[in-house]
């Protein structure tokens, strides 16, 4: 019994006393190396800001921020550096940029990234002096688009932070995010799920129909203005008077518009590239067309998808396209994938046979715009086949 | 040179009982910390510090500590220089702290250290202890800086860091890579062997004396599988 306690006794007092060493070294040691590592923590800091004094991690509990940020630190003269994570072309970037007092970029460098031709680690110097207004104008990198965009995108997000953080406000919504507020706002009853509706008849002013999901109306779409219709045509939302009139004399025209399908192995002509045809009640045709692009006829080389672009055209009885849309694709990501943007399909709409090759081609991608540009022309022979004029 | 003088206490870590390549002890750290000779310099050091301080305190408790409990006992106090050490290097060479990583905190469990407190400091006077902990740490030092040259100059061409005309365009990457690691190593212990033929402690007569366990077991296992190898 007397052994164990001598071996609990002089165990237990040589851990204490290790314990007291330990302590009193930790408290000579801690305050120098707390020192050491916030030195090596503002050295990461001070390359993006040079001269910086005093960083101080700030808490980001307290802000709504864009979700690219990840840490913050203030400086002493009101700038401040933040650290941010986002995608890239691949695996994500991990930024650190700092802004200054007066809401410049100081600089900007990648700390990890999976990028693929390494332009994130030079593309920082270009950013530097932006400003939150001025940044959106930087070009991206050819090439490595999507890199440089995410890289800049990151930039504006920090710019943005540092505008929030210094007490003022701006709106960190994505686009999608604003169109989606809009149009909740615009009809609360759709709840917030909305899908894009292909016009089928001439609209006075109307760029956009959006559908609600549950069936509760339509958002349409004039301008700046978004205005909610009932599912029986009735003008919603709080709009004046001459808008209101707008807006429900094209409900009237969308509700009462009605399509019949088209038999085209009646006609042995038809381009092989027209799919499917409607006529709608105003007279106007809804064509679905294919395009050979880059999918079908770009070189093997580069392993082509094999896939068709499918296109939704509405087009006068006169030959003239109201609305054109790219439905689906497969050409080539960060490149030919640009026939999918608005930017460049509705190019097309208000023209003629006369005149729809005079749209801005897509850049680095000609077998894709050229197929593209075949399967619109099919649409005025497609006209002419069915008013009976060819 | 009588054989427990100090002088032959100091000098036998050196060559005749390198932990290194004689008793083969602490083989983990040897290879890990020699791809640099500043790495290889610094652990050494951090060992030295450690063993001549652990040597001291368990050989000043060495009447205190009942036989039962003095493993753990050992093991919290080289555990706590460990410690100590870690935080002043940390707090005064954070670059060496860096370079050295986790092997500054595995030299708790370093085999030099733990050998030397049972077979030398818990037998000897103070005094006597320090001086085999400066040998032995010597001898440690001495073998990963021989290690560290040979690695450094062939696997990345410089020593300590320092650019060398011809072997810096002459690289061999092997050597910095774990198996030429393991064959400088064997080279090594190779040559001291030769160097000390017939005068290094047997395998057999530090094999059972010198485990940590030796007191709780009943050694048929080990004695087996010395016979065995003598075989």
């Amino acid at each position: 019994m007397n052994k164990n306690v001598k071996n609990i006794v002089v165990l237990t007092s040589v851990c204490a006393v290790v314990a007291l060493l330990l302590a009193v070294t930790n408290y000579i040691t801690a305050p120098i190396i707390a020192k050491q590592q916030e030195a090596a923590a503002n050295e990461a800091l001070l390359v993006v800001m040079p001269g910086g004094e005093d960083f101080a991690a700030v808490d980001l509990s307290a802000y709504a921020l864009p979700a690219t940020v990840t840490e913050a630190y203030s400086e002493k003269n009101g700038g401040y550096v933040f650290k941010l994570t986002t995608a890239g072309y691949s695996s994500g970037m991990v930024i650190m940029c700092g802004v200054d007092a007066s809401g410049k970029v100081t600089g900007a460098t990648c700390l990890s990234s999976g990028e693929t031709l390494g332009y994130e680690k030079t593309y920082g110097d270009t950013v530097v002096g932006a400003t939150a207004d001025s940044v959106d104008a930087l070009d991206t990198v050819g090439g490595a688009t999507k890199t440089t965009a995410a890289y800049r995108g990151a930039v504006k997000d920090a710019l943005n932070a540092a505008i929030i953080l210094g007490g003022g406000s701006v709106d960190i919504r994505s686009e999608e995010e604003i169109l989606a507020d809009n149009l909740t706002a615009a009809l609360p009853a759709g709840d917030g799920k909305f899908t894009s509706v292909f016009i089928t008849e001439e609209l006075n002013d109307i760029s956009a129909i959006y559908a609600a999901d549950n069936c509760a109306g339509y958002v349409y779409v004039s301008g700046e203005h978004f205005v909610g219709v009932d599912k029986d045509g009735n003008v919603v939302s709080e709009v004046s008077e001459e808008l209101r009139t707008k807006v429900s004399d094209a409900a009237k025209i969308m509700l009462a518009s009605t399509t019949e399908d088209i038999d085209l192995s009646a006609y042995a002509d038809m381009p092989s590239q027209v799919l499917s045809a409607k006529k709608t009640a105003s007279g106007n045709y809804v064509f679905e067309l294919r395009a050979a692009g880059f999918g079908i006829n770009g070189s093997a080389y580069y392993n082509p998808s094999g896939e068709y672009i499918y296109i939704r055209v509405l087009a006068t009885a006169a030959g003239k396209i109201i609305a054109c849309e790219t439905v689906s694709q497969k050409e080539t990501d960060g490149v030919g994938s640009a026939c999918a943007n608005a930017d460049f399909y509705t190019q097309f709409n208000g023209k003629e046979e006369s005149n729809y090759k005079e749209i801005d081609a897509i850049s680095g991608a000609t077998v894709t715009t050229n197929g593209y540009k075949t399967a619109i022309s099919k649409v005025f022979t497609a006209v002419k086949i069915l008013e009976g004029e060819a | 040179m009588q054989k427990n003088s100090n002088a032959s206490v100091l000098l036998r870590g050196l060559l005749l009982e390198n932990p290194v390549f004689v008793l083969i002890l602490g083989t983990c750290p040897t290879l890990a910390t020699t791809t640099t000779v500043i790495g290889a310099l610094s652990m050494g050091l951090a060992a030295m510090a450690v063993l001549i301080c652990s040597n001291a305190v368990i050989s000043l408790l060495r009447k205190v500590i009942p036989d039962g409990v003095r493993i753990p006992c050992y093991i919290v106090i080289i555990a706590g220089f460990v410690t100590m050490v870690q935080m002043f290097v940390q707090a005064f060479l954070p670059e060496i702290y860096e370079l050295l990583g986790v092997y500054l905190a595995l030299i708790t469990v370093n085999c030099i250290i733990l050998g030397r407190a049972e077979m030398f400091a818990s037998k000897n006077t103070v005094g006597k202890s320090v001086l085999d902990g400066v040998g032995m740490g010597l001898g440690f030092t001495l073998a990963l800086l021989a290690m560290a040259t040979v690695r450094e100059v062939l696997g990345s061409g410089s020593f300590a860091g320092i650019a060398l005309p011809f072997f810096s365009t002459h690289t061999i990457s092997f050597f910095v890579k774990a198996p030429g690691g393991m064959l400088v190593y064997g080279v090594m212990i190779a040559i001291v062997t030769k160097l000390t033929h017939g005068k290094a402690p047997k395998k057999k007569s530090f094999a059972c004396a010198g485990c940590p366990s030796a007191a709780m077991c009943n050694a048929s296992a080990c004695e087996t599988s010395a016979v065995k190898e003598d075989n």
